[in-house]
């Protein structure tokens, strides 16, 4: 019982990542993916992979998985029917949502489908006003007429969603048990288990994606654990969730909409305990694959957590790792538009027919064209040779748009990167600069296919120092399944003034939370050693309306926990908005605790020193276009493989390796960390 | 000043620094809808951002409110008329509001521009307007009634506060902590861009980002003609029927387009400016312009000065659609809304599939103002309202959202309650609204609302008389309409009062439909029937 295991379905490759507690061996495999049932691919991947180190599912003692089912669901509207209950008056409310149009000048622009149609949609009398007092009970009997009109109409699913559902929720409470009478059979979730925090149509819509979505995943849940259960598998597996953290398959079914932001949450979670291992907490990390890139910082080692995304139209209240999502990749494609300028992005020629340099037929260049023109990518073949490539298919495309722009071939190839780049940084500089962090005091680590290829040259757009590029870029997310732990998240909101007069409130609803915290750890079965809590809370100046997280300083609630609060958001406001505005009261809006169950992690083992000298890990040498050379520059080429610990070289040099290229501008140096992560810093 | 003289910059650089300017743009937009306090920018997002080159031509705008680029284009040579660049420092904030002398549209939308030094040279502006809901229940025969007009006279001096200018400001609001707050929330998104622009010129160097900045309005124009000249050379004429509650006979305004090679000249007629409130200053009728000709010639055209070179704009001056001091313009947006539908109109014949059936035609609003139950304190609440979205050449319009000129959020109704003593009985679609065709018109919007405490109240609505019309074939949406619980004193031009427990219920127009209603699919037509739209 010695190996832990970490899958990440992918839509084109089920990457899998196994690390032996004895030995500290990390083995990493990969299996195509099989979309139409992802469990398949999942079930072939850990077999053979075990089977490749010696072992037998048997032997599994931690099993971590993440999964884009739950987006991919609703990303292609492929959830279930579904109903939804409301108060009468606002059963448009789903639809109408913010009353804003999607594009400002596109007349041709489309909201995304409301996920319940209108014929599903029925608002029944009840109404709770803002305080909490009831002015119209809920009307029982027009609950269950909806419930059998859903159940006759042949919806899976029911979302119910009342106004100040969060404040009071007993009409969501009485709605639930009576659909439960009528209608055993259907998913049923009220807005207030599933996101209990005010504005109603984020809360309503987070619901009904919920619901939406339920009946998907339970069914992918049932069939991943009796796959797992026939290959011998005794582990009890767990789920990602867009927090970073995993849960046990029981939570992830009741609320899978905690799971349609969690594809780049483990990456994040991997950079963490990387930046950990390496002593460089404070990073930025940057993962870029085929047609987009994810940002995401960490502050002294702190994740940011989001508690609200628009997920292609649809706002969800959960809690999630705050990454933000460019749409540029190495797939991105170039173009020049009616106003002669060079655009790159968000078109991507995807998986089939890939860029240009493939030979499949694609004839407009992409990002990847431009780095084998450049030689930056190795000119002739891919993916360890696996992929053959055609520099002169992209020569030509590239320079057709380099005779529209009246540039030469090699300036509008290092344009397009430039162009890919500026993009990135704009993503980074949203997560940083705009909330109130500099770039230049983090190091940027870079994962995924293409990361550490462009990580060079954004990190010199940001003025960025150092850069870390992991052992295996490639499956930083399976990696980090193995790094993580089981993590909820419980929110009460309650408006009221931060004072003192708060302090009996304030201790009642965290000592709830803690309690729904505790539930859940027993749910989980995690032992009490096990078990942390963090405790936030959401205020602002009274009459603002958007709220900073604030930490609540562990121990008992007194006087002095108001005043960290205090101080702690006038902090925070001033780094944000630059001003403090003495004398006006803050009012808390939302309590947060995160329950963490602590799972024991992989462990790596740093290797001996092997001295500087890096010259058996060269492999040959290619000449690779350098604009601040001058031109081309021949480059020593460096197996990744081969490099050891403390081995350091300088740029211009390239590191290959089979899913990843490592680019060094001239002058940069690079070192090989004891656990053999790469560090290149600037000159 | 500076003239970027003979630096020439690559088009990978134009795209490269572009893209930085809208990032700080959209930065400004975020800060300020973060650090402010009322609910009409905190929650309705009812502000705008922008950098201006120092002559006062635009060099970016976030994305917000097309009606806003009206007030950002008027500020700067306002600025300029009272003030020399040689006597502006850094630290200087100028503050405007008026129509005719600070170069706003109407006198709730403040403006505040900030002059950006790089090395002591002043190189742009940083600008921002947000629409301050407050001179509320005024009068509108002329401008004098409908708030304080504010010239545009500096905020701050060198970074120094003008405490006396300020207090003057606040004493004519009726809720000075929510204009205090808001002011500082502008100061906040002003500073950034006026850092960021600076980091930019430190790392690109001023010259090149200068000589960027000329190269984007060119590229914006580019652009703008290549949309124009893929129009069908001609004259196209259009009119179309306004009417509002200020006014009990609706007035007819028209416009002659003519369009030659990549160039487009719109002539505007109306009516004599009139004692109410929704005349419109030029810029106003511009922004309009701008708004509606990019949305067909090419909606990607960045939002800069370069875009409207090649266009040539005429009213009579006096006129609704062109007013001078000192007719009243608070309400100016309701026009606005009718000038694009008569761009459209006119456009339709040129190129129709580009053009959508009329949307609602209207900026319906409720303007609540009263006192606090308890505290007294004064308390104004705007709500603006959507409507359908007109019906494309094969898509059906969308339903219940702001169309054109503005793009406001509706504040939630767990907000709304929480702040002020109303209760929200309805907000849903109309039933119907959506004019037939082929293609359907998109639904307006009922919103319903009961007064917790008595307070007065404006509404505003349009296509109370005509309606909106169809393309094609297609049939006209509903009209906007009103109606109040028994007992309520009749409204006249739109003002009146609610006691407590009394109810106010608006309805805003639908939109037209785009080809006859006989080809709309069997399918269709059954999933229209069973989802209870039409």
């Amino acid at each position: 019982m010695a190996w832990r295991i970490g899958i990440d379905s992918g839509g084109t490759f089920t990457d899998v990542c196994l690390f032996d507690d004895a030995t500290g061996m990390v083995a990493v495999w990969k299996v195509p993916s099989t979309p139409d049932d992802p469990s398949r691919a999942i079930a072939r991947g850990t077999q053979e992979a075990v089977e490749r180190v010696g072992a037998s599912p048997a032997d599994i003692a931690y099993f971590g998985h993440g999964t884009t089912v739950g987006t991919n669901a609703l990303i292609q509207h492929r959830g279930v029917k579904t109903g939804l209950i409301t108060t009468e008056g606002f059963r448009d409310l789903i639809e109408i949502g913010r009353q804003k149009r999607p594009d400002l000048y596109d007349l041709q622009a489309d909201k995304a489908p409301p996920l319940v149609t209108r014929d599903l949609r029925f608002g029944v009398p009840e109404r709770v006003r803002y305080d909490g007092s009831v002015e119209t009970p809920l009307d029982e009997e027009a609950v269950r007429q909806a419930a059998r009109a859903l159940k006759s109409e042949g919806v899976k699913a029911v979302a119910i969603g009342f106004l100040y559902g969060f404040v009071r929720p007993e009409h969501e409470e009485a709605a639930k048990h009576i659909i439960t009478e009528e209608f055993p059979e259907a998913f049923i979730c009220a807005s207030h288990e599933v996101a209990p925090e005010f504005r109603e149509y984020e809360r309503i819509s987070t619901t009904v994606v919920n619901a939406y979505l339920g009946p998907v995943m339970q069914g992918y849940i049932r069939r991943l654990a009796d796959r797992l259960k026939e290959l011998g598998l005794k582990a009890v597996p767990h789920l990602t969730q867009s927090n970073g953290g995993v849960i046990g398959f029981d939570m992830a079914a009741r609320l899978p909409v905690r799971t349609v932001l969690s594809g780049p949450s483990t990456g994040v979670v991997a950079a963490q305990a990387i930046g950990a291992m390496i002593g460089i907490p404070s990073l930025i990390t940057f993962d870029m694959g085929g047609t987009s890139s994810d940002v995401a910082l960490l502050d002294d080692g702190e994740a940011k957590l989001a508690s609200e995304a628009n997920v292609h139209g649809y706002p969800i209240k959960a809690p999630m790792l705050d990454i933000h999502t460019v749409g540029a990749g190495g797939g991105s494609l170039a173009a020049i538009d009616s106003g002669g300028l060079l655009k790159v992005g968000p078109r991507s020629a995807g998986a089939d027919p890939g860029p240009v340099c493939y030979g499949r037929g694609a004839t407009e260049p992409a990002v990847t064209d431009a780095n084998v023109v450049l030689q930056t990518l190795n000119p002739t073949h891919l993916l360890g040779g696996r992929m053959p490539i055609d520099q002169a298919l992209s020569k030509q495309a590239i320079g057709r748009l380099a005779d529209e722009l009246g540039l030469d071939l090699m300036a509008t190839a290092q344009g397009i990167i430039s162009v890919v780049t500026a993009n990135m940084a704009k993503a980074i500089r949203v997560i940083s600069v705009q909330r109130g962090h500099d770039p230049r005091d983090y190091a940027l680590v870079a994962f995924g296919g293409a990361g550490p290829l462009h990580a060079a040259r954004l990190a010199r757009e940001l003025d960025m120092k150092r850069i870390v590029v992991p052992r295996n870029p490639g499956i930083g997310c399976a990696l980090g399944l193995l790094l993580t732990d089981l993590r909820a998240n419980f929110a009460t909101t309650r408006l009221a003034t931060l004072s003192e007069a708060l302090l009996p409130d304030m201790a009642g609803i965290f000592v709830a939370l803690q309690e729904q915290a505790d539930h859940w750890f027993a749910e989980e079965g995690v032992a009490s050693a096990d078990r942390r809590l963090k405790r936030t809370a959401d205020l602002r100046y009274h009459g603002q309306n958007y709220e900073l997280a604030i930490d609540v300083p562990d121990g008992p609630i007194t006087p002095a926990t108001i005043a960290a609060l205090a101080e702690g958001f006038a902090a925070a406001h001033k780094r944000l908005y630059g001003f403090v505005a003495e004398g006006e009261a803050v009012q808390l809006v939302t309590y947060r605790v995160e329950a963490v169950g602590l799972v024991p992690k992989a462990a790596f083992r740093p290797e001996p020193d092997a001295g500087p000298d890096a010259s058996h890990a060269v492999i040959g040498s290619r000449e690779v276009w350098f604009p601040e050379a001058g031109g081309f520059v021949a480059c020593p080429i460096y197996d990744r493989d081969k490099l050891k610990s403390g081995n350091r070289f300088t740029g211009p040099a390239i590191v290959e390796q089979m899913d990843s290229t490592t680019v060094l501008l001239p002058g940069m140096t690079a070192t090989v960390e004891p656990y053999l992560n790469l560090i290149l810093e600037m000159p | 000043m500076t003239t970027p003289a003979s630096v020439s910059v690559d088009p990978i650089t134009v795209e490269v620094i572009g893209s930085s300017f809208a990032s700080i743009a959209e930065e400004m937009g975020e800060a300020l809808v973060k650090a402010s306090y009322s609910t009409n920018i905190k929650e309705r997002r009812d502000c705008s951002t922008a950098l201006f080159d120092v002559e006062g031509q635009t060099l970016c705008q976030a994305e917000h409110i097309p009606m806003h680029l009206g007030s950002f284009i008027g500020i700067i040579p306002h600025i300029l008329k009272r003030h020399s660049v040689a006597e502006m420092k850094p630290g200087d904030v100028f503050i405007g509001n008026d129509a005719y002398e600070g170069g706003g549209t109407h006198l709730p939308d403040i403006v505040l521009a900030e002059p950006v030094f790089h090395e002591g040279v002043m190189i742009a502006w940083a600008v921002n307007t947000a629409h301050h809901s407050d001179f509320a229940d005024r009068g509108h025969a002329h401008i004098y009634q409908e708030g304080l007009r504010i010239p545009p006279i500096r905020l701050y001096d060198g970074g120094v506060l003008m405490k006396d200018v300020q207090e003057l400001i606040l004493l004519n609001c009726q809720v000075p902590r929510e204009r205090l707050s808001d002011l500082r929330a502008q100061m906040a998104a002003n500073r950034l861009g006026v850092e960021r622009l600076r980091a930019l010129c430190d790392k690109y160097g001023r010259d090149t980002v200068l000589a960027a900045g000329k190269a984007l309005q060119d590229y914006a124009e580019r652009k703008m003609r290549a949309g124009i000249a893929s129009i069908p050379d001609g004259t196209y004429r259009f009119s179309d029927s306004f009417d509002n509650p200020e006014i009990d006979a609706a007035l007819t305004f028209s416009v002659t387009i003519t369009v030659a090679g990549d160039e487009m000249t719109l002539a505007f007629d109306s009516p004599p400016q009139m004692r109410a409130g929704f005349n419109m200053v030029y810029t106003a009728l511009l922004s309009t312009v701008y708004y509606a000709v990019k949305t067909v010639a090419d909606p990607t055209i960045p939002p800069n000065a370069g875009l409207a070179r090649p266009l040539t704009v005429t009213a009579t001056e006096g006129s609704v659609l062109n007013c001078v001091h000192p007719a009243a313009v608070n309400g100016r947006i309701a026009a606005c809304q009718r000038v694009v539908d008569l761009i459209h109109g006119a456009l339709a014949q040129a190129v129709p599939d580009r053009v959508i059936a009329a949307c609602s035609g209207a900026v319906a609003s409720a303007t609540f103002a009263g006192e606090q139950p308890g505290s007294g304190e004064l308390w104004v609440y705007l709500e603006t309202i959507g409507g359908g979205s007109g019906a494309r050449t094969n898509k059906d319009g969308l339903h219940g959202v702001h169309v054109h000129m503005t793009n406001t959020s509706n504040l939630p109704v767990e907000a709304l309650e929480l702040e002020y003593p109303l209760t929200l009985l309805r907000y849903e679609l109309v039933d119907g609204s959506g004019g037939d065709g082929r293609q359907r018109g998109g639904m307006g919007l009922r919103r319903v609302y009961r007064a917790e405490a008595p307070c007065r109240l404006n509404v505003d609505n349009s296509r109370l008389t005509s309606r909106p019309w169809g393309l094609a074939g297609g049939g006209e949406g509903q009209g906007g309409s009103f109606a109040f619980s028994e007992g309520v004193v009749p409204f006249f031009k739109g003002d009146g009062a609610l006691e407590k427990g009394q109810i106010v219920e608006i309805i805003t127009p639908g939109a037209g439909g785009y080809g006859p209603p006989a080809e709309r699919s069997a399918e269709l037509r059954a999933k229209d029937r069973a989802e209870q739209r039409y």
